[in-house]
């Protein structure tokens, strides 16, 4: 992997704002997008949440890019997201009008090092990100109904996965992190699978990311056949994992609770491998990349356009349904936290690889 | 209750849903014709049109699709003997056999109208889906889930057919094909030889395609005349429908079938079609007809799958669980406008889920309805020389395999299991075990391993996996004691039994060098394959396990077996094989052709082979009719919204 090291990127980056700001005037921008069709690829199958996020936000950035583009959402599933990064990191001109909108099943193969990943995810540019939080919950039989009843569970707690190095990811390394002890079952299809295991009683563990978990987990809690425990938090102001999601502002996030329980602030390998890929997994979630080389002027419509989304009554209004009423994070937001997130240390990346490969007999 | 279903049909009835719906269906049929392409891409073609429409237009406009493409297969299937859809190989086996006999017209109108009253009961349970159909999936847990993938297994072993041997080693072939990609249960990759493209596995519709649809192109390809031997009379539609009745409470039983398989995850139409096959071989007498022309085999299958894909739903509406592809991408539809599928939504949107159940309804009966419309047109482009249709329909098979992840390994996957189904057919082997075991295998081992993780060894004793248990031990206890009986009463007339083998082309012997050949193949596949597995993990390696070492050993023995018969018999040569062999060499050269000159360089030169060379067509009619179809494969991509394969080495690129 060829990153450029990040001093000399930012000062290229600031030379060429100044620049910019000189050359460009405002009507280029205004209608940079004008005829123009920008094509999101998503690399999952038609129908996924990553394809009903990309559909969501289509007639916003239709209607907010400068020049109203037309946006074609476009899916390139295979290899778990591998192939349609792979494709659009070989085809995509850095121009603005490809973009790869995609989650951490893109970016945990790039982080773990697996040998099908032919993409520097952490060169190309993020343009925006959609968080996508989640909630942890459990079954009341466990008799818990607080975070420090996770020690000491009525009955062995059981958790149903799709796979280790897939959004379980962050789960499994948050239960690692708080040293609880939990059986792990993974092998299920989808998140969707796993939660009706724990609605027929065979798991007694589960998380649901928000738009589920609202459509789906809010009426069992109501029911009083799910509890909810805690949420994997958001990047504060520090650029830590720390902050509450703001979704679920009642929860605590993982952070809280493992203050909690141990009355410290967490720190240490374990710490930081949660933070890395629960920051993408979750604060991140769904993030859009422009190519490798996408100039900052491109950036800059985006950041606009972003703000001018946020501010949309009408997104607003719907993403409470759809996505969980977050508001979108423009690159500025995004871009440093991310790149750490996404070029974890080389003692975070073993730890992770030795976990995976030892707890979890994942294959490299 | 009454109110809603009233006013959800005054919903639907609206000018512009019904034209939706109407959009839908035809849309549905054409891709359940086309063979290969079945509900996902349909529905996935359609998708990108709904967010033009209204919610309830867009979702009547899937729905639609969804309700009539496993009616419409059946066309494909019996004309053709080319499953339009992978659930529907069963009428391709019998349908077709049917059709051969001349009995075209019995096989569709029987297959129709049972695709007709699975739709129905399809659309029934989901009406009833909160009280029943819920309470229902619940009830199913992992254990059960693991019963109804054996029970699929099992019966499908049922119609191994006569060589016994050599059915079970195409079901290990099967299982061998499934396990490729992730293992479920430990993080292990299986047989990807370091290729991002195997990670996923092989899809189903391109397995389907190339075992089936690739050989039977080339075999009619290579034969020179129509489809159909003789011309096929269409229009006598009487005796399917006195068949139908015959049959009905078959139907009918295969439809519940079909509503269970939508209610199990993953296993969904191709499993529950398969027991429904097998529900249909058991509760007939008289099994010699089965895989020559069976009738209740059809209707069988037919009520299984069209159920299957409709109650599909009920997980899809009730929580938000996909129960096949198809509904996965309904599920996609539904957030898109707003809908949160759940209790709540189904509870407290009683329109839409009436509206949703009257599309079902109405789509199911006019899907049939235009089915028997458009059949005897269809049954004349059978007469036509083949090689005239085999072009377009080489083209679309191309593309609807690209369609799968849009790369080359789609293509190269669909030509090396063409292969592999050219070489079983010319053998005599039977494809549809390969099938079956592809299908089952992973969930198979995805459910045992959740399943013995979650219950220890306690699953064992659950009532629902008893009652399931049951259906496989049932059945197998009364074969035998018809088996005994038969043969206390008749032990001497029972050699006189007739032998009507009607079906000449079964038992015709076979090229030896094929024989050989493929013998060999499938033994160094085993023997690779269990090479390999002995470095997977413990729990990656018990399915491979199960479909290898018996492979092994089957194969071993059928080359053995094979060797022996040469000595004994001598070199058989058989004509119609080795006509083949230029056809399939032409469709292997395209693919590499287009390998490096791309698409739309290659299939030029594809075409002017066929027309000119293998259809004899003159240069002039040539030029014009392959520049019809060039230019509808091309449409195709653009309404797919693919870019053709582009070339490694050159590319022309289009100048629109």
């Amino acid at each position: 992997m060829f990153t450029q090291p990040p001093v000399l990127k930012s000062l290229s980056a600031a030379l060429l704002v100044a620049v910019g700001g000189l050359a460009a005037n405002h009507s280029m921008a205004e209608d940079f997008y004008e005829g123009k069709t920008i094509q999101m690829v998503v690399p999952f199958g038609e129908g996924g949440a990553t394809y009903v996020a990309a559909k969501f936000l289509e007639p916003f950035l239709e209607k907010h890019l400068p020049g109203n583009p037309r946006v074609d959402v476009q899916t390139r599933p295979g290899g778990g997201s591998i192939l349609g990064a792979n494709w659009f990191a070989q085809n995509a001109e850095p121009d603005g009008e490809t973009i790869l909108f995609t989650t951490s099943s893109t970016s945990n193969p790039y982080v773990l090092g697996m040998d099908a990943v032919e993409y520097d995810l952490a060169a190309m540019r993020p343009a925006y990100s959609l968080p996508f939080g989640a909630v942890i919950y459990v079954s009341p039989r466990t008799g818990i109904d607080s975070p420090a009843g996770l020690k000491e569970p009525d009955m062995p707690l059981i958790y149903g996965g799709i796979a280790a190095a897939a959004s379980d990811l962050p789960t499994l390394l948050a239960f690692e992190l708080l040293d609880l002890d939990i059986q792990t079952v993974l092998g299920f299809d989808g998140r969707g699978p796993a939660r009706l295991a724990f609605e027929r009683g065979e798991t007694n563990i589960d998380f649901q990311f928000t738009p589920a978990y609202m459509s789906q987990v809010v009426d069992m809690v109501q029911a009083g056949s799910a509890v909810p425990i805690m949420t994997g938090g958001s990047v504060g102001e520090d650029g830590v994992l720390s902050a509450r999601d703001t979704a679920f502002p009642d929860y605590p996030s993982v952070h809280e609770v493992y203050e909690e329980l141990y009355g410290e602030a967490p720190s240490g390998v374990e710490w930081d491998a949660f933070q890395s890929i629960g920051a993408v997994t979750f604060n991140y979630g769904l993030t859009a990349y422009l190519p490798e080389g996408t100039p900052d002027e491109i950036l800059e419509i985006f950041e606009q356009t972003i703000a001018a989304i946020n501010d949309d009554p009408e997104y607003q209004e719907r993403s409470v349904d759809a996505v969980g009423g977050y508001s979108l994070l423009p690159a500025s937001e995004v871009t440093e936290s991310l790149s750490e997130a996404l070029q974890p240390s080389d003692e975070v990346r073993e730890h992770l690889r030795t976990l995976l490969s030892e707890e979890y007999d994942v294959e490299l | 209750m009454l109110e809603n279903i009233a006013t959800a049909l005054a919903i639907l009835f609206e000018p512009m849903r019904l034209l939706a719906l109407f959009a839908g269906m035809l849309a549905g049929m054409v891709f359940g014709m086309l063979p290969g392409l079945g509900g996902v891409a349909a529905v996935s073609i359609l998708l990108p049109f709904i967010y033009l429409m209204d919610s309830y237009s867009g979702l009547a406009m899937l729905l639609g699709a969804i309700s009539v493409i496993y009616t419409a297969d059946t066309i494909t299937s019996v004309l053709l003997g080319a499953p339009g859809s992978p659930a529907s190989a069963p009428t391709a086996i019998e349908g077709h056999a049917l059709a051969k006999q001349g009995k075209a017209s019995l096989a569709l109108g029987v297959g129709f109208l049972a695709s007709m009253v699975g739709g129905l009961f399809g659309a029934l349970i989901l009406s009833v889906a909160i009280p029943i159909a819920g309470p229902l999936v619940l009830a199913l847990g992992t254990p059960e889930l693991f019963m109804f993938a054996l029970v699929g297994l099992c019966f499908a072993a049922s119609m191994v057919g006569k060589d016994i041997v050599v059915g079970l080693a195409a079901a290990c072939f099967g299982i061998l094909l499934g396990v490729v990609g992730a293992a479920p249960a430990a993080a292990n990759y299986r047989f990807i030889f370091g290729q991002s493209y195997l990670m996923d596995g092989l899809s189903l519709p391109i397995v389907a395609l190339g075992l089936f649809a690739v050989a039977e192109l080339i075999g009619m390809v290579a034969s020179g005349g129509g489809i159909a031997g003789k011309p096929m009379t269409m229009g006598k539609w009487g005796e399917s429908f006195r068949e139908f009745w015959r049959s009905r409470w078959l139907i009918v039983r295969a439809s519940i079938i079909g509503i269970f398989g939508g209610f199990v995850p993953a296993v969904g139409a191709s499993a529950s079609t398969w027991i429904a096959y097998g529900h249909a071989m058991s509760s007939t007498k008289d099994k010699r007809r089965f895989g020559k022309g069976e009738i209740r085999g059809v209707a069988g299958a037919e009520g299984a799958n069209n159920a299957t894909v409709i109650s599909d739903l009920v997980p899809t509406m009730l929580f938000s669980v996909p129960g096949g592809p198809a509904a996965a991408i309904f599920l996609g539809a539904l957030f898109s406008f707003g809908f949160y599928p759940g209790p709540r939504m189904v509870s407290e949107t009683p329109d839409l889920m009436y509206m949703i159940v009257w599309s079902v309804a109405l789509a199911s009966v006019m899907g049939a309805i235009l089915c028997f419309a458009v059949t005897p047109y269809l049954a004349r482009l059978t007469r036509i020389n083949f090689a005239l249709i085999a072009a377009p329909l080489l083209l679309i098979m191309v593309a609807g395999a690209y369609q799968g992840t849009q790369t080359f390994g789609d293509i190269l996957a669909l030509l090396v299991l063409g292969v592999i189904g050219w070489l079983m057919k010319n053998a005599g082997w039977p494809r549809a075990p390969v099938l079956v075991g592809f299908v089952l295998a992973t969930p198979m081992e995805q459910y045992f391993w959740l399943t013995t993780q979650i219950h220890g060894f306690t699953w064992l004793t659950r009532p629902g996996v008893l009652i399931i248990a049951s259906l496989i031990v049932v059945p197998m206890l009364l074969g035998l004691v018809r088996k005994w009986r038969a043969r206390q009463a008749a032990t001497p007339t029972d050699s006189a039994g007739p032998a009507s083998h009607t079906a000449s082309d079964d038992e015709a012997p076979r090229d030896t060098a094929i024989l050989l050949l493929a013998s060999s193949l499938l033994l160094v596949t085993f023997a690779y394959a269990f090479y390999e597995m002995l470095g997977f993990r413990s729990n990656a390696r018990l399915m491979p396990a199960l479909g290898i070492v018996p492979g092994l050993l089957l194969s071993l023995f059928i080359l053995g077996r094979q060797l022996f018969r040469l000595r004994r018999q001598g070199r058989i040569v058989h004509l119609g094989s080795r006509q083949e062999l230029p056809v399939l060499a032409g469709i292997l050269a395209y693919g590499v052709a287009m390998w490096l000159i791309g698409f739309n360089l290659a299939t030029p030169l594809l075409l002017a082979w066929l027309l000119l060379k293998c259809a004899g067509m003159r240069l002039v009619s040539a030029a014009l009719y392959g520049a019809i179809v060039y230019a509808t494969a091309l449409g195709m991509f653009a309404l797919m919204r693919l870019t053709p394969p582009p070339g490694s080495w050159l590319t022309l690129p289009m100048p629109w």
